[in-house]
């Protein structure tokens, strides 16, 4: 089994052990490291593709009114994409999601277009409510996420968990 | 048929099986066929509705599950259509109610008034998809007969509700959850203070 960055095993592992079986993504760069631990490790986790982030949002939803306990992996550029069911569904039904935020526009960011949203996310999850936690180091990746999926599944919630650039573009160990 | 007939057919069809309305006309059109704790009004998110059906469809692979939707609000998560045929639920079943406009809005017309085919859309994602102009028409296509993922496009005209369902989301969502077999207290984890 080939050897993933300590953070993608980090989150990889907090999820499961949190009871998350369900996970929904559009993908990015860094959380295909995640997706491939999931794959590799976790064999009883269902992983879903979605076209959009909003619609990712909105199966995570239906995940959970069947009594599922799902996490969404998206790009922080992508989480624009998903705020209208965020808003409109999951905070007023207060329904409980893990979200993992792969980050762009922060440090070390080349493309100019990544930026503005980058800079946007954390402003835009407090103006709705989502409590939201950063990942700081790797060896902190497991139990910061599981935390998060205390937050989410205890308070019936969304909780994110922001994974920086300069944690995601570290070269794989 | 209008759409309040049409979602009389769904309802009767679904027996006790959990049915999400999208938002405004076909969920309070919804409501007055028949309130029932199965049904998941949404009150926003507008295109979600085939979605949250979808995650309920993976999440209970016993039950049938319906949607309700809008030819509008379709559109408005057309990506929904490819999702549901990657993943291809086996009891899903998306009933576009199709009157060719946004009726909550004020009745603007929809591409679907000037040729816009979500039943060929349907189709070209991989989901089987047939249209239905008549109540025994609709009727045939949800009964259960009919493999699922299915997009049942019903073409309907406007039907004016007049009530509407419960504004309390959290209500609606724990009288749902509580009705289809997953009631929201057992899953609360206990905390430690």
């Amino acid at each position: 089994m080939p050897e993933r960055p300590a953070w993608a095993a980090g989150v990889a592992a907090g999820l499961h052990a949190a009871g998350c079986r369900d996970v929904v993504y559009v993908p990015d760069n860094p959380l295909s490291h995640v997706l491939a631990e999931i794959g590799d490790r976790y064999r009883d986790v269902r992983l879903a593709l979605a076209t959009r982030e909003e619609e990712a949002v909105g199966i995570a939803a239906g995940l959970y009114l069947g009594g599922r306990r799902p996490a969404v992996l998206l790009q922080s550029s992508g989480l624009g994409n998903s705020l209208n069911a965020v808003t409109s569904l999951v905070v007023p039904y207060q329904i409980p999601m893990v979200i993992v935020v792969s980050m762009r526009g922060d440090a070390g960011e080349w493309n100019a277009a990544q930026v503005p949203m980058g800079r946007a996310v954390r402003p835009i999850l407090d103006a709705i409510g989502i409590t939201h936690a950063t990942i700081e180091s790797p060896a902190d990746a497991e139990r910061l996420v599981a935390l998060t999926a205390a937050t989410a599944f205890g308070r019936r919630t969304m909780a994110a968990c922001l994974v920086p650039r300069r944690i995601t573009s570290a070269p794989a160990p | 048929m209008n759409r309040l007939e049409a979602t009389r057919v769904v309802v009767a069809a679904a027996g006790d099986a959990p049915i999400v309305a999208s938002l405004g006309h076909p969920a309070y059109d919804l409501f007055a066929a028949g309130d029932r704790p199965q049904n998941f009004y949404t009150w926003g998110s507008m295109g979600m509705a085939s979605s949250i059906g979808l995650g309920l469809a993976l999440a209970k692979p016993e039950a049938r599950i319906f949607v309700v939707d809008g030819d509008g609000a379709l559109l408005m998560n057309l990506g929904s259509l490819a999702t549901i045929g990657l993943l291809g639920p086996p009891n899903l079943v998306v009933v576009v109610m199709d009157n060719g406009a946004f009726a909550t809005t004020g009745g603007q017309s929809s591409p679907t008034a000037h040729g816009a085919d979500l039943e060929a859309a349907a189709r070209a994602m991989g989901v089987d998809a047939a249209t239905a102009r008549t109540e025994d028409d609709l009727r045939a296509l949800v009964s259960g007969a009919r493999r699922a993922p299915l997009v049942a496009v019903a073409k309907v005209s406007e039907s004016a509700p007049t009530v509407r369902p419960p504004l309390d989301c959290v209500f609606i969502k724990q009288r749902f959850m509580a009705a289809i077999g997953n009631p929201e207290s057992a899953a609360h984890p206990a905390g430690r203070a």
